[in-house]
């Protein structure tokens, strides 16, 4: 008879599993205690308890006004997303050649592909000319942002079209009597409705902690929170880790925010007669 | 009377291939049940969607009611359609998607309430309303997707392949139910299938299409008792298609030995193919007589009821259907049991 085997099989699935969701938490549960330590100096662990640093970080104007402008930005981002994303996931997933679908879809990837850093200095050569002195406006920001995001919005919508078997749904709503504002609004957006929002969720996210294309277009005072967050590293620890918790605080919530705002629209839209 | 639906000389051709429709002219009564059944990629599907608009024939004319809507919209025509997968809105409740085309066509909630309630009586789904389409069975789906279709009145209504993705007790019950509900609706239907039994079960008229073109339209007893050709006789019900030479009036030679037939009024020397139904061959307990041929039995199915046997005659396949449970050494076929085909 064999040996039992040291851990039994079943264990070290879970074993694997637990140390990697450790690996993934540490990080943040150090940035947590460090934010509400008084002083952390070569220790494991920071002595005394405090929330000066967050109240440092509230009253510091550069973040105040870096977090406002990432919370636009992103906004801003969604918005731009859905009102390119949709129609053009529509246009992709309806092209009727193959190969036209497969074209999009490797062009509407490429920028996942591309470093984040090419497309800023692209940004850089093209907008501080004299003809598009653009370089520096939020606008820019918000534009870079889409181009960085807009891959991953229309990969979870094209993706949701193609398991819903979209364009039957209009075929039957359009042989009982739908037109094409009625299917949009009664049958596209409410089918498609988790995947937006999940899309928007992504689209939060990413543009909230987006640092390359951030850090080399935006402008003195349109410096995303990331932008801002990274002087901080140069000062007090305490302050760093509070000012880093504020940044997930915000992913987590404008995520929040992406996910209620494209929930209630596409709720509004259904319920419209 | 003028036709529900009529297709006249009506042709689609798939850019470059053979696919398509071709020449294809058919009419469906007021009330009529037409099943329109063919082997897959016969152009069946490509068929409904010509009929319900959604393709636009290269050639010929489409009339509903007697007038042309060849280039009417989808919309414009009123067809209720039954697809395949049914195509439920899966975002809607159960109610909410049968009184569907009534809420584009801006009827009050209490109206679109109340014909929902009535539709789904009508198929035997009340008090399922407020469910969504995920949590019914098949059946159950299959049964809203029709309600849907009539909820409207249409004109006429298609399916297709509306049973094919149901296990087979359910199919065998969801045939029966539709057929009931097409009568008591008495609405002008085009059904597609693959599925023989379907075909011949549910059909007032049988069209059989082959390679896009129809081979043989006609009530199911006559399609079966006289195909127009080795194709229908073959895709409808079992047979053993036999070919053969006149060799007198009443005399085929086969590969099987020589035939007794029916007189058949055809020249010597002619080269015919012969259609026996595997029901009608009989067994026999002894060489000798007219048509008996000695077999081996080469596959044995028993199928409770019957038994389907394949058997080699001269080297030649022979399938019979038979309740004999015990061993079967020789067969007859009976003369009046062979049918002339046209030589393919």
């Amino acid at each position: 008879m064999p040996p039992p085997p040291i851990l039994p099989k079943a264990m070290l699935p879970r074993w694997v599993t637990a140390a990697y969701l450790a690996y993934l938490a540490a990080p943040i549960l150090l940035l947590l205690v460090g934010s509400f330590g008084e002083l952390w100096l070569n220790t494991l662990l920071p002595a005394g308890f405090t929330g000066r640093w967050y109240r440092e970080v509230a009253a510091d104007p550069s973040f105040r006004r870096a977090f406002g402008t990432s919370l636009f930005v992103a906004t801003a981002t969604g918005a731009a997303c859905l009102a390119l994303g949709l129609p053009l996931a529509y246009a992709v997933f309806r092209a009727r050649s193959p190969a036209v679908r497969a074209l999009a879809r490797g062009l509407y990837l490429l920028p996942v592909a591309l470093p984040a850093l090419v497309l800023a200095f692209g940004f850089i050569l093209a907008f501080s000319s004299d003809a598009l002195p653009w370089l520096g406006s939020v606008w820019l920001l918000v534009a870079g942002h889409t181009v960085l995001c807009l891959p991953y919005f229309l990969q979870a919508v094209v993706a949701d079209m193609q398991r819903l078997g979209l364009g039957l749904l209009e075929d039957a709503a359009e042989s009982l009597g739908g037109g094409a504002r009625q299917r949009f609004f009664h049958i596209v957006l409410p089918a498609l409705r988790h995947s937006i929002v999940s899309g928007l969720i992504v689209v939060a996210a990413l543009s909230i902690g987006e640092f390359q294309l951030s850090n080399l277009v935006a402008g003195f005072l349109s410096r995303t929170y990331p932008v801002v967050l990274l002087q901080a590293f140069y000062g007090a620890t305490g302050f760093a880790c509070a000012a880093t918790v504020i940044l997930l605080a915000l992913a987590l919530a404008s995520a929040a925010l992406g996910a209620w705002s494209a929930g209630g629209a596409a709720t509004l839209a259904f319920h419209r007669r | 009377m003028t036709s529900a639906v009529e297709l006249e000389g009506v042709t689609f051709a798939y850019p470059g291939g053979k696919a398509g429709i071709f020449e294809l002219s058919l009419a469906i009564a007021p009330g009529e049940l037409v099943v329109c059944i063919g082997p897959s990629g016969c152009g069946k599907t490509t068929l409904v969607k010509l009929i319900a608009g959604f393709f636009a024939p290269q050639r010929g004319t489409v009339r509903l009611a007697g007038r042309d809507a060849t280039r009417d919209s989808v919309r414009s025509r009123g067809l209720g359609i039954v697809f395949q997968s049914y195509a439920l809105f899966p975002h809607m409740t159960v109610r909410e998607n049968v009184a569907y085309p009534l809420r584009v066509r801006g009827a009050a909630p209490a109206e679109r309430h109340a014909r929902a309630r009535a539709m789904l009586e009508l198929v035997g789904l009340e008090g399922l309303g407020d469910r969504l389409p995920a949590a019914l069975s098949g059946g159950q789906q299959q049964r809203v997707a029709l309600a849907r279709a009539l909820a409207f009145e249409p004109q006429a209504l298609l399916l297709d392949e509306p049973l094919s993705a149901l296990d087979a007790k359910t199919r065998v019950a969801m045939r029966d139910e539709l057929r009931r509900i097409q009568r008591r609706q008495n609405i002008a239907t085009l059904l597609i299938t693959h599925d023989q039994d379907e075909a011949l079960s549910l059909a007032d008229r049988v069209a059989i299409l082959r390679e896009g073109r129809l081979v043989q339209t006609g009530a199911a007893r006559e399609i079966y008792d006289r195909p127009a050709d080795g194709f229908v006789a073959g895709f409808v019900g079992r047979a053993n298609l036999i070919p053969g030479e006149v060799a007198g009036a009443e005399r085929v030679d086969t590969p099987l030995g020589a035939i007794a037939t029916p007189p058949h009024g055809r020249s010597r020397g002619e080269r015919v193919l012969l259609l026996i139904r595997p029901e009608r061959v009989e067994v026999a307990p002894a060489p000798g007589g007219v048509n008996t041929f000695a077999v081996e039995i080469t596959t044995d199915r028993f199928l409770g009821a019957t038994r389907q046997l394949d058997l080699a005659c001269r080297g030649t396949p022979l399938r019979i259907e038979t309740l004999s449970r015990g061993d079967v050494r020789f067969v007859r076929v009976p003369p009046e049991a062979v049918q002339f085909l046209a030589a393919a």
